[in-house]
């Protein structure tokens, strides 16, 4: 079954951006274990200002947590959210929590974009075939 | 066709963080997932200085499957030593970080130069249960922190029993083998529990010699001692509860230990004399108590299974029926253990079964023809059969929710008194 990994990388070597920072994403799907050519995904970053129609009155954004109906980092999800995980340097605990809600993993690693996917395929493929992730 | 197992009677490897809480001031640090030592922790008797909640840990999850987690037990084992204020440190790992390969060893062996020793022990739950996990736990006491010793104490014994907080009477057994022993004028020395602790440990290889008494669980790390720092061991099997077992314990730790056997006697009788002057009180309840059950039956570890049947038909004269062996005793030990169950007075003989599985220790229960009323002791689980059977229950194997022991304890003499006031309050109650 094929699947879609989104990498936060500025030059598409390193995993080198912040899920929030990142303006694209790279899209690589992974068909049968073999990695097609990425798709570039620019992402439109929503504006701060726009506080969703429940959360009108901006109460809870204090020391820096914000509520999930902050759309900035939602928008964004909702961009990737055709994605089975999202690789990137470093993320935030709401976004991670909006993430969850979507059921996609998140992998907060500095290393190559190379070494970050043939790791994570190797884990999907072994647990897609339900075989043990003993070395 | 997947096996179910029934309401089973032990834990996980990773359960041993009990047996290093019960190591005065030392920690666990745990390479496992979050929520394993909620899992695991009793519930009562486990909170002071370290409690299971502020255990450190990795918390690993699906980023540390996928890209290792050795980095971030580095980390952890590295803060735990900054913000946590103990004697010795003990990584234990759990099944993920064993599943997928990450070098605890390579990890600590970073710190073998840190102020505080640093040991690890590998603990996943798919290498057996805490029995096990205790045992790997005292392994890498002695493989990564003991040294051999040439100055001996003379009279020096180490004592080892079996699994605290597994076993409820853990801390008074000990303390009660230690009285036993320092009667006969020997030095005993513990690891576990108040007042024991680093300071113990280090005395361990100047023993003279190691005692264990339980039937199985340690042998491995008496042998290992033997191999390693040069200390022979007595292998006591029983647990010695009551006037019969004990007497023959102090005869035989005393001929080990080179002990004058006109003292050991002496000491017999003091003791003997004052329990069987108790017995003699109360020997129209002994006699009288009709509702007392015949026949009995103990579900538990091997320790109380042996110790308890033995006390039993040899003290107090009832009759064995099956007994149940629960710890899921290696194969390698289960001949001689069975032996022992042979080996009654009154030329006796009990049938024991080794079975983890709950579903089928009940059923044989509930099928066996006891005589009247049913004498059950085991765990919580045996409860509701026992009552159902209406017959007499007492809790003295895990799980317990029956009763509350600080520091009681159920070998020796006085031991075998309480089990005699524990049993026979059962039973009285009958007429309440």
């Amino acid at each position: 079954m094929a699947y879609k990994i989104a990498v936060a990388s500025s030059d598409g070597i390193e995993v080198n951006e912040a899920f929030g920072n990142a303006a694209r994403f790279l899209i690589f799907t992974v068909n049968n274990e073999t990695i097609e050519p990425p798709e570039e995904r620019i992402c439109t970053v929503g504006d701060e200002s726009d506080i969703s129609s429940v959360c009108k009155d901006n109460t809870c954004r204090g020391n820096g947590s914000r509520c999930n109906n902050y759309t900035g980092n939602a928008i964004k999800v909702e961009q990737i959210a055709d994605c089975r995980c999202v690789v990137c340097q470093k993320i935030g605990f709401q976004v991670q929590k909006q993430l969850e809600r979507k059921a996609i993993s998140f992998f907060d690693v500095s290393c190559t974009v190379e070494e970050a996917l043939s790791k994570i395929i190797k884990y999907y493929s072994r647990i897609d075939k339900h075989e043990s992730l003993r070395k | 066709m997947a096996k179910l197992l029934d309401k089973q009677r032990y834990k996980c490897a990773l359960g041993a963080m009990q047996t290093v809480q019960a190591i005065t001031r030392a920690i666990p640090i745990l390479h496992s997932g979050p929520g394993c030592a909620q899992k695991l922790s009793d519930s009562i008797g486990s909170s002071g200085y370290f409690s299971p909640n502020i255990f450190p840990c990795t918390s690993i999850n699906e980023k540390d499957v996928v890209f290792g987690g050795a980095k971030k037990l580095e980390t952890t084992i590295e803060n735990a030593l900054k913000v946590i204020d103990a004697d010795l440190y003990v990584v234990l790992t759990g099944c993920i970080p064993e599943i997928v390969g990450d070098d605890t060893a390579e990890v600590v062996s970073h710190f073998k130069d840190s102020e505080k020793p640093v040991i690890y022990a590998s603990t996943a739950g798919f290498k057996g249960n805490n029995f096990k996990g205790h045992e790997q736990v005292i392994d890498a006491v002695i493989e990564q922190y003991l040294e051999k010793s040439d100055e001996k104490e003379k009279g020096l014994v180490n004592i080892w029993a079996d699994v605290p907080y597994q076993d409820l009477f853990w801390l008074g057994n000990l303390r009660e083998l230690e009285k036993l022993v320092a009667e006969l004028g020997l030095t005993p020395n513990t690891i576990f529990g108040y007042e024991r602790g680093i300071e113990n440990i280090n005395r361990i290889p100047k023993a003279q010699f190691n005692l264990l008494v339980s039937p199985w669980v340690s042998v491995g790390n008496m042998k290992k001692m033997e191999q390693k720092l040069g200390i022979p061991y007595l292998h006591y099997p029983t647990l010695p509860i009551g006037a019969f077992e004990t007497s023959r314990f102090l005869r035989e730790v005393g001929k080990f230990a080179g002990v004058d056997e006109e003292k050991i006697e002496s000491i017999i009788n003091k003791h003997e004399d004052y329990y069987y002057y108790l017995i003699e009180r109360y020997a129209d309840m002994f006699l009288e108590t009709r509702v007392m059950a015949k026949q009995f039956s103990v579900v538990a570890d091997a320790q109380y299974a042996l110790g308890i049947t033995k006390f039993l038909v040899n003290d107090l004269g009832l009759v064995p029926a099956k007994q149940f062996i629960t710890d899921d005793t290696p194969k390698a030990f289960q001949k001689q253990i069975r032996e022992e169950f042979e080996n009654l007075n009154y030329g006796l003989k009990a049938e024991v079964s080794f079975e983890t599985d709950s579903y089928k220790i009940h059923n044989e229960i509930q099928s066996h023809d006891y005589h009247g009323y049913p004498l059950i002791l085991g765990g919580y689980y045996e409860k509701e059969i026992t009552e159902k059977m209406f017959g007499h229950f007492l809790n003295i194997s895990w799980p317990v929710q029956d009763k509350v022991v600080l520091d009681d304890a159920y070998i020796g003499y006085t031991g075998g008194i309480r089990l005699i006031e524990d049993i026979y309050s059962v039973a009285v109650q009958r007429w309440n």
